[in-house]
């Protein structure tokens, strides 16, 4: 699986899809103070970033690539 | 084995694709069934069966492309499908205007066809203007009903088209763009490549809501956009709560600095050029924004280009603008003069967008235009000179970036560095306004002839009963015909050396009823080939009455177009090359020879100009005939102009009759119009129109009346593929020559010939003749044989206008032949037409008769 639920800690893992957003949005509407885990993260579809960015996600690690970091980074960071 | 003679098969850069064929092919009879139907619906705009034909046929199309990567062509043909479906629904009503503009479409999408045919693909520059004549053709339709799915998403109801109103309104999404956010380092990259001449795009990407749908990945897109800089993500619309997020309505956007060419971004971008928006970043911006950046003050508002003007960047626009003025001020008339205006005009333009001064454009489009239709600049000039003037005293207001148009069409301007302006605005077919790509100027009104096809689409209703062959095929089974009807002749050898030769009449009989046996089916196979072949006129006439309707609209002319005779047949090959000469004729007639209805009027003849296209079969030929009753041709105005183009000398012009002088008309170099117009008048009309037809052996002929209209008449073969020829004997060879160019065969007495100056005569019927020995104009070294009567045999021959006696041995019979053209180095040989093959297997040659008269 792209994305990993932990107890209240979500692992992303190549890339994500859009079939992972509606799963993401419903585990981050029960866990306000998850934590995202995005260092293995190499893509995410929009869709995900948008959850993430609605939820105000708390990013814990951001990805390793530094590419998809400049995009992300003060995305999450804005909404936040 | 006879090989076909010629191969047309063209060039072609890319590995067939059966389906790809397949598609262009279906594509072209859907369009022209598309066109006609649209044309058959100006006259019955109720017509519930042929608009839910032409819906059918519109939205097969689009089916269609929609196999291949054309999103292009998918797009105009959805917005048409569109638009049809709400005529369909009667919420809007069928107009002219709704005519011009689909007929236009789908002239487009002809266009796009003929792209993929040529070059296999769409260039990646056409997705901007389909996306400009999708949006026209719904702005056609009316505002949205709550039922009509497709429409509403685009009228301005979506969710996505009133994120993009708001986009544009708040100013982020349009106009040039505000750098100030962008990161230090993404800033100074941006300035180097500026610095290396790169050039700098802004993208505004706004993906659709529902685009999750559709399989878009905005991110991914935005991720791979060539030339990134760099580019942040930002919410389009208030991010709802947790609770409310619909995942999969995207409410993202993405702005983008990237340093590749607009090519690469358009094709990056190809399938949604309506989400993003491209903008071309001048240097001198980039400049202004770094002031900005590190002066004080607001970084969101708008930038003040005006006031942060350098004293060098002043003298620059100050030594362009008068070098404008200067251009302004030449006084010669060239005739690129239009292009002329065209350049200074877009210099202007390019040079305020440079100072950010957008809405100057619309100003200088307004004085190119009159400069235009006047041929006066004083406006232009009047514009630059307030310019200059503003310069010199106090800076004026800057204007804002450029709003969005009234209609929301996305500006598509594009800004140069001031200093190339000057250079890069020559040349640039990017500055044409968008919008006069989709009406190409045509209006709509009367055209009372389409009537005259109510029945063919009554025809096609019948469903497709016929096959689609290749004609390679056909022409293989030409081939074979043709080597057939040669080894059947061999038969009556065979019969006679058998009763000769062998003694056996008997058998001898055998193979002569035999042979007549084969010889009536392989007539009538032959004949059967041949109907396969035939076609009717109407491929060609059926485009007359669109040419008509807008060349006529063009001209402000009224005309009715009558077409008799459409189901007249001839051979594919004839009927398709006189298409041309056809299209010629037509439009010089439109031009020259009908006149508006006011000279009309005044002339007593009605305001409606009739122009006649009649096809007739007279014996084994195809008579056409384009009759006009308009002013005719007035030959004295055709003699002055032949002599003063030095087409004809001054002793021919006291000699020629009426007649003659209109003949004229198809000597090379002739125009009669006083105007050279796009549409005729250039003098290459009617010689090329005769050259066409002389080259399928067929020959045409101008009548005229003054103030009564004129009338040209095409005769052509039948067929191309059997042709008579008279067998003729010269120093023990055979030759053909066709019978078109036979006038008679006679005997002429060695003492009636007689010798004027160098060349040989004879009185015949009354005239006299020139005479030529065959042999000497073969270079064959011997005299011609007379008979026993010491009579010499005179094939009389005629091409054009003149006549030839030809000296030859004796004449044989007359029979049909396949001709064969020449190829590789014998067709270089002027002096035969081709070749056939005789029954007992010899070869005749055809001798080409024009090369010799």
């Amino acid at each position: 699986m792209p994305i990993e639920f932990k107890k209240n800690r979500v692992l992303f893992r190549d890339e994500a899809s859009v079939e992972e957003a509606e799963g993401l949005l419903e585990w981050l509407q029960t866990r306000p103070t998850a934590k995202v885990d995005l260092s293995a993260c190499s893509h995410m579809h929009t869709a995900n970033l948008q959850v993430l960015m609605t939820a105000r996600a708390c990013i814990a690690s951001w990805p390793k690539s530094a590419e998809l970091r400049a995009w992300l980074e003060p995305a999450l960071k804005s909404a936040k | 084995m006879i090989r076909s003679p010629m191969n047309p098969s063209p060039p072609n850069p890319l590995p067939p694709n059966p389906l790809l064929d397949q598609f262009l092919s279906e594509s072209r009879d859907l369009l022209e069934a598309t066109g006609k139907k649209l044309m058959q619906l100006e006259d019955a705009p109720t017509d519930q069966g042929i608009l839910n034909e032409l819906f059918r046929c519109v939205h097969t199309l689009k089916g269609n492309s929609g196999l291949f990567t054309f999103p292009e062509m998918t797009r105009v043909l959805h917005a048409g499908e569109d638009l049809l479906g709400v005529v369909r629904s009667g919420h809007q009503v069928y107009s002219r205007e709704l005519a011009d503009r689909l007929l236009d479409a789908m002239d487009y999408v002809g266009l796009l066809c003929g792209e993929i045919e040529a070059t296999g693909r769409i260039d990646a520059s056409r997705a901007l203007e389909s996306q400009h004549i999708a949006e026209a053709l719904r702005k056609l339709m009316p505002s949205l009903t709550p039922n009509e799915d497709t429409a509403a998403v685009q009228n301005g109801d979506s969710p996505t088209a009133a994120i993009t109103q708001t986009a544009l309104a708040d100013g982020t999404a349009t106009g040039l763009p505000q750098l100030a956010g962008i990161p230090e380092d993404a800033w100074r990259s941006a300035v180097e490549h500026c610095r290396q001449g790169d050039p700098l795009h802004w993208i505004a990407y706004r993906p659709q809501r529902e685009c999750f749908f559709h399989g878009d990945d905005p991110l991914n897109s935005a991720r791979q956009t060539p030339g990134l800089i760099w580019g942040r993500v930002l919410a389009t619309a208030p991010l709802p709560s947790l609770s409310e997020l619909d995942t999969y309505s995207c409410l993202l956007g993405f702005d983008l600095l990237t340093n590749a060419p607009r090519e690469e971004l358009d094709q990056h971008y190809r399938y949604l050029p309506d989400q993003v928006e491209i903008v071309a970043v001048p240097a001198l911006w980039l400049a202004k924004q770094k002031d900005e950046r590190n002066g004080p003050g607001d970084a969101s508002s708008l930038p003040n280009l005006t006031h942060s003007r350098s004293e060098n960047d002043e003298a620059a626009f100050r030594r362009i603008l008068a070098a404008q003025r200067q251009i302004l001020l030449f006084d010669d008339r060239p005739a690129w003069h239009a292009g002329r205006l065209t350049a200074v005009a877009a210099v202007l333009a390019n040079l305020s967008q440079a100072m950010g001064e957008t809405s100057a454009r619309t100003d200088i489009q307004a004085a190119l235009a009159d400069a235009l239709s006047t041929g006066h600049n004083t406006l232009l000039l009047a514009w630059l000179d307030a310019c200059l003037a503003s310069y010199k005293n106090v800076q004026p207001e800057a204007s804002l970036p450029c709003a969005p148009d009234t209609d929301g069409r996305i500006p598509t301007t594009q800004a140069e560095e001031p200093g190339g302006a000057g250079l890069a605005a020559e040349n640039d077919p990017g500055k044409v306004p968008a919008d006069e790509g989709i009406k190409f100027g045509r209006r709509a009104d009367d055209d009372p002839n389409a009537i005259k096809f109510g029945r063919r689409a009554e025809d096609s209703n019948t469903g497709p009963r016929s096959l689609k062959v290749d004609q390679a095929k056909v022409d293989r089974l030409m081939n074979l015909i043709g080597e057939l009807v040669v080894s059947k002749n061999a038969l009556p050898y065979l019969a006679e050396r058998a009763e000769s030769q062998f003694g056996v009449r008997e058998l001898s009989r055998e193979i002569k009823g035999q042979y007549s046996i084969i010889n009536r089916i392989a007539d009538e196979m032959q004949d059967a080939i041949m109907q396969v072949r035939m076609m009717a006129v109407s491929f060609v006439f059926q485009r007359f009455p669109r040419l008509v309707r807008d060349v006529s609209r063009k001209l402000g002319k009224q005309v009715q177009l009558v077409l008799e005779g459409e189901q007249t047949e001839a051979d594919k090959n004839i009927v398709e090359s006189l298409a041309d000469p056809l299209i010629h004729i037509v439009r010089n007639s439109l031009d020259h020879g009908l006149e508006t209805p006011e000279v009309r009027l005044a002339a007593g003849k009605p305001a409606i100009g009739r122009l006649t296209i009649r096809a007739a079969q007279e014996a084994d030929r195809v008579v056409i005939e384009i009759v006009d009753d308009g002013k005719g041709i007035d030959p004295a105005v055709i003699k002055q102009k032949a002599y003063e183009k030095g087409i004809i000398d001054e002793a021919t012009l006291e000699r020629i009759g009426d007649q003659e002088a209109i003949n004229l008309i198809f000597a090379a170099g002739l125009s009669t119009a006083a105007v050279v117009s796009d549409l005729s008048g250039r003098g290459v009309g009617m010689d090329v129109v005769r050259s066409a037809v002389e080259k399928i052996n067929g020959a045409v002929a101008i009548e005229s009346k003054v103030g009564k209209g004129t009338s040209i008449r095409i005769s052509l073969p039948l067929s191309m593929a059997v042709t008579q020829v008279m067998v003729i004997e010269s120093d023990g060879q055979r030759f053909g020559v066709p019978m078109d160019h036979v006038v008679e065969t006679v005997r002429v007495p060695r003492n009636a010939i007689h010798t004027i100056k160098q060349s040989q005569t004879a009185v015949l019927r009354g005239r006299i003749v020139p005479l030529k020995a065959l042999n000497t104009l073969l270079g064959i070294p011997a005299i011609p044989r007379s008979n026993s009567d010491d009579e010499l045999a005179v094939l009389l021959v005629q091409a054009g206008n003149a006549e030839l006696g030809l000296l030859v041995d004796g004449f044989q019979e007359t029979m049909g032949v396949i001709q064969k053209p020449f190829n590789g180095f014998l067709s270089g040989l002027s002096t035969y037409s081709g070749s056939a093959l005789m029954g007992d297997g010899s070869v005749l040659m055809i001798l080409n008769i024009r090369e010799m008269v």
